[in-house]
This record gives structure tokens, C-alpha cells and sequence, in this order.
């Protein structure tokens, strides 16, 4: 990976040790603005039956799995344009059927809004992709940085998993 | 239309800058279905790139010949081989004389496919049975020889598929390969679990438009330059960041994925809008049931 990430600057947001670890190594710079690449990682969800969700996990689960993942990413992707720069999106949270009702929709919401916008951003150059998986090691890492580097150039609106129970 | 000057296209590094270490496959050795030309042609150039031993298997001798030219002018061991990947005994004996040549083999890129735009009234049961067994059977006999290789020798692997961008949404036009390209993705998950125990992974690229030498897509007078357009990237693929991408799948750095079909097709399958030009069946298309001949 040496060199992938060489002079790109990078937002992680949410917790992932394997990614900051192989976008370090990849040659990235971690930052809070200004980043060509716009990570976000969102935390499992508990796993409840759908009838002992109150409104109100539903809703924090929907925030974080969904509407603060659109909401970043335009926000990324306008100053891209603003910079009159190509960036590179990546969401990264757990599969549609791993956990309860709440991700089930936040998965599948996220898993359509990757694909749509990977085409409504491709020629301001702003690649859209998501990881949904329960790996957490080293090959997350490693295909997050793939993904947000220029080696995944053609690679926009994809949704991919690591395992065989992704 | 050509590409507008201010939109952003996002481009791949050169060929000659490969994502991994020139030796990351090294001692080891890959066999590539159709890997004389083409994508598979593709596929092997990567594997010899990260230092590959690489056994070329063609329908044609002399296409793999040339394939394995290439090939060896990345410094690596080639061997090129003629085989029917429908057979199985055919398969089985080109096994045994590409490990005869070059050793084991490690990995194993399923590439084998033809593919031709014809309309499916048109299409006969030969042709039929040419497009769907190379690639379903191929893939079936080629992958399944290769696993009881593996497994007999208490050895794990990798083996990459070549499937398409068009699996999930069909291809009017082209039923043959439409049916045979999703089959390989679908036996991708389903062979990546039954060889998990065994330490054998399967992943598969949902490949997009990658022109080359012999595409039939690129056939047109104006070459490929009218086409960039077409595809939401802005561009057509880039022949050497499918290899790369379909090589990577089989190094350490990927080491824990498997069962995965990843889609590299710059946005192509899903572009979608409200609106969009009035339908016309591939039947009654000017110029041929893709839209060009």
C-alpha cells in the first residue's frame, strides 16, 4: 500500500483503528477540514428485537447509520467542488441483516444512496463507495485505503462487504 | 459528445506503477483462463507485475502464445496452453501440464468467455451453448479442479472471476452472456463458503467497459473517443486498473475477503433517470442489437 494515500489528506469520522492505521501507512495525513477523502465509520447499533425499539433508539440509530452520512458527505463533496478538486467518499458500517431493524434500514438506505450518489457527483470527480462488514482487522483497512485511493479511480457507487457473512 | 472540459474525471496511475510490491506473488504461480488477449490478458499482466509465475490457457495456442510473449517481457515464467474449458478431462490435463512446466498452482483467474451482441431469437443452440458453458462450466470445471488440487495438497488459494457490470439489471442484446456472467457471480458466494473451510478464497470483479484489441464493443469507426461520455466517470475503464484490482483480490492485502463481487464499472450500471431517451428493442436498433455494430 506504500504510497496509495501519498499527499491526500484524509477526515476520519467514527472510530476505526484499522483504517487510520492503513491510511497512516498508505501515506495520508489525517485531518479535521480541508481532506480530499471523507471516511465515516458508524458504531454497531445494540441488537434488539424491532418491538423493544423505542422512537428513540430508532431514531439515533438512524441518525448516525443514515442522516449524518448524507449530511457529511454533501457537505464534503460541496467543498470539493469548491476547491474545484475530485474527493473520495467512503462509508463503512455493518451489513444490512447483522444487527437489528434500525440498521437493516440504515444499511439498506445507505447501500442505495451510495449508488445514487457515486453517479449524481461522478464528474465533479467525487467517488461515493461503502464497506458493510463485521471485519474490523487489517483487510478493512486495507480495502478502505484501496477504495479512497486514485487506484480505485473507476471504482464509484459500489457496495461491498470482506466476508462471507457480509 | 466528448467529455465537457469542466467536469472532473478521476483517473487511475499507470500501468507501470502497480498497487503492490513486484513481489508479492513471487514463487508463486497463476493460471489464466483467456489469458491471451482481452481482459485475461489483463488479469495475467497484473499477476506477473506483483512477480507471478503465469500459465496462459486459450482456446487458441497461438493466441496464448502471444499473450505469454507479453507476459514474459514483464520478467516473469510463462507456459501457453490450449484447452476447452467445457471438458473436463481437458481441463484436468492442462492442469497437469501447466504444473509440469511451472510448478503448483497457487492461484487461479477464471477469465475464459465469449461474448457477441445478437438478438436472442438469433441466438442459436450453439451459440448459446458456446457463451454460457465457456463461462458457467468453465468457470465451474477450471475452479472445482483447481480447489481438489489445493485441498489435496493441504494448501489454501485465491481464485478470481471475471463477471459484469450488467448482471443485476440484465443486457437486452446479449441474453447469452447476461445469464452466463451472473451465474459466475453468483457461484462466486457459493464456492467462496464451501472452500472457506480449506482456506480458498473466491472473489469475483463486476467488470464495466474496458476496451481493448479484441472488444467488440470498441468496434466502431470513431474508435472509443465518442463513448467517454456515456459512462458516468467520464471515461471508459482503464484495461490495467481492472488487473490490478482483480490481482489484488488474490494478495495478503486482501487476505480476509472473500465471497465478494465488487462492481468497477465507473457508474455505468446505474445511471438511471426519470426521463431518458424513448426505449427501442434491440430488434429494431439502426445499427445493431448493442446500439452499434
Amino acid at each position: 500500500m506504500n504510497g496509495w494515500l501519498a499527499g491526500k489528506r484524509a477526515t476520519i469520522e467514527g472510530d476505526s483503528p484499522a483504517i487510520a492505521k492503513a491510511f497512516k501507512a498508505a501515506g495520508a495525513t489525517l485531518v479535521e477540514s480541508e481532506a480530499d477523502i471523507w471516511v465515516h465509520v458508524a458504531p454497531p447499533t445494540p441488537v434488539k428485537p424491532a418491538h423493544d425499539l423505542s422512537h428513540d433508539e430508532w431514531r439515533a440509530s438512524m441518525d448516525a447509520g443514515l442522516d449524518r452520512r448524507f449530511l457529511g458527505a454533501k457537505d464534503f463533496a460541496a467543498a470539493c467542488r469548491a476547491r474545484r478538486q475530485g474527493g473520495a467518499v467512503l462509508f463503512v458500517g455493518a451489513p444490512e441483516q447483522a444487527l437489528g431493524a434500525d440498521q437493516a434500514a440504515a444499511a439498506g438506505a445507505l447501500g442505495n444512496l451510495t449508488k445514487t450518489l457515486g453517479v449524481e457527483w461522478a464528474r465533479d470527480g467525487v467517488r461515493v463507495n461503502s464497506i458493510l462488514t463485521r471485519e474490523t482487522g487489517e483487510t478493512l483497512g486495507h480495502l478502505a485505503a484501496y477504495l479512497a485511493s486514485d487506484y480505485a479511480a473507476y471504482v464509484t457507487g459500489a457496495v461491498m462487504g470482506i466476508t462471507l457473512d457480509d | 459528445m466528448p467529455v465537457p472540459a469542466h467536469h472532473i474525471v478521476a483517473t487511475p496511475p499507470p500501468f507501470d506503477a502497480p498497487p503492490y510490491p513486484a513481489d508479492i506473488f513471487a514463487g508463486q504461480t497463476v493460471l489464466v483462463t483467456g489469458g491471451g488477449s482481452g481482459m485475461g490478458l489483463a488479469m495475467a499482466k497484473a499477476f506477473a507485475q506483483g512477480g507471478a509465475n503465469v500459465a496462459v490457457m486459450g482456446r487458441s495456442i497461438e493466441r496464448a502464445q502471444e499473450g505469454a510473449a507479453e507476459i514474459a517481457a514483464l520478467g516473469v515464467r510463462t507456459h501457453a496452453m490450449s484447452c476447452d474449458v467445457r471438458l473436463p478431462e481437458a481441463v484436468a490435463a492442462a492442469f497437469d501440464e501447466a504444473e509440469e512446466a511451472l510448478g503448483p498452482i497457487d492461484l487461479l483467474a477464471n477469465n475464459a468467455g465469449a461474448n457477441f451482441p445478437v438478438l436472442a431469437e438469433d441466438i442459436s443452440p450453439n451459440a448459446w451453448n458456446a457463451v454460457t458453458r465457456i463461462a458457467i462450466d468453465g468457470t465451474f470445471l477450471c475452479s472445482t479442479e483447481y480447489a481438489r488440487r489445493r485441498i489435496k495438497a493441504g494448501k489454501g488459494g485465491a481464485v478470481v472471476n471475471n463477471s459484469a457490470q450488467y448482471i443485476w439489471t440484465g443486457f437486452p442484446g446479449d441474453a447469452h452472456s447476461a445469464a452466463a456472467k451472473t451465474a459466475q457471480a453468483t457461484m462466486t458466494k457459493k464456492l467462496a463458503a464451501d472452500w472457506a473451510p480449506y482456506g480458498i478464497r473466491v472473489n469475483a470483479i463486476a467488470a464495466g467497459f474496458f476496451p481493448h484489441a479484441s472488444s467488440n464493443a470498441g468496434n466502431r469507426e470513431e474508435g472509443i473517443e465518442p463513448l467517454q461520455n456515456m459512462i458516468p466517470a467520464g471515461r471508459t475503464g482503464s484495461i490495467w486498473e481492472f488487473g490490478w484490482l482483480s490481482a489484488m483480490t488474490c494478495t495478503p492485502i486482501f487476505g480476509s475477503m472473500t465471497g465478494q463481487v465488487i462492481v468497477q464499472d465507473g457508474g455505468e450500471s446505474l445511471r438511471r433517470s426519470l426521463r431518458m431517451p424513448d426505449y427501442v428493442s434491440p430488434r429494431e436498433r439502426a445499427d445493431g442489437p448493442w446500439g452499434w455494430k
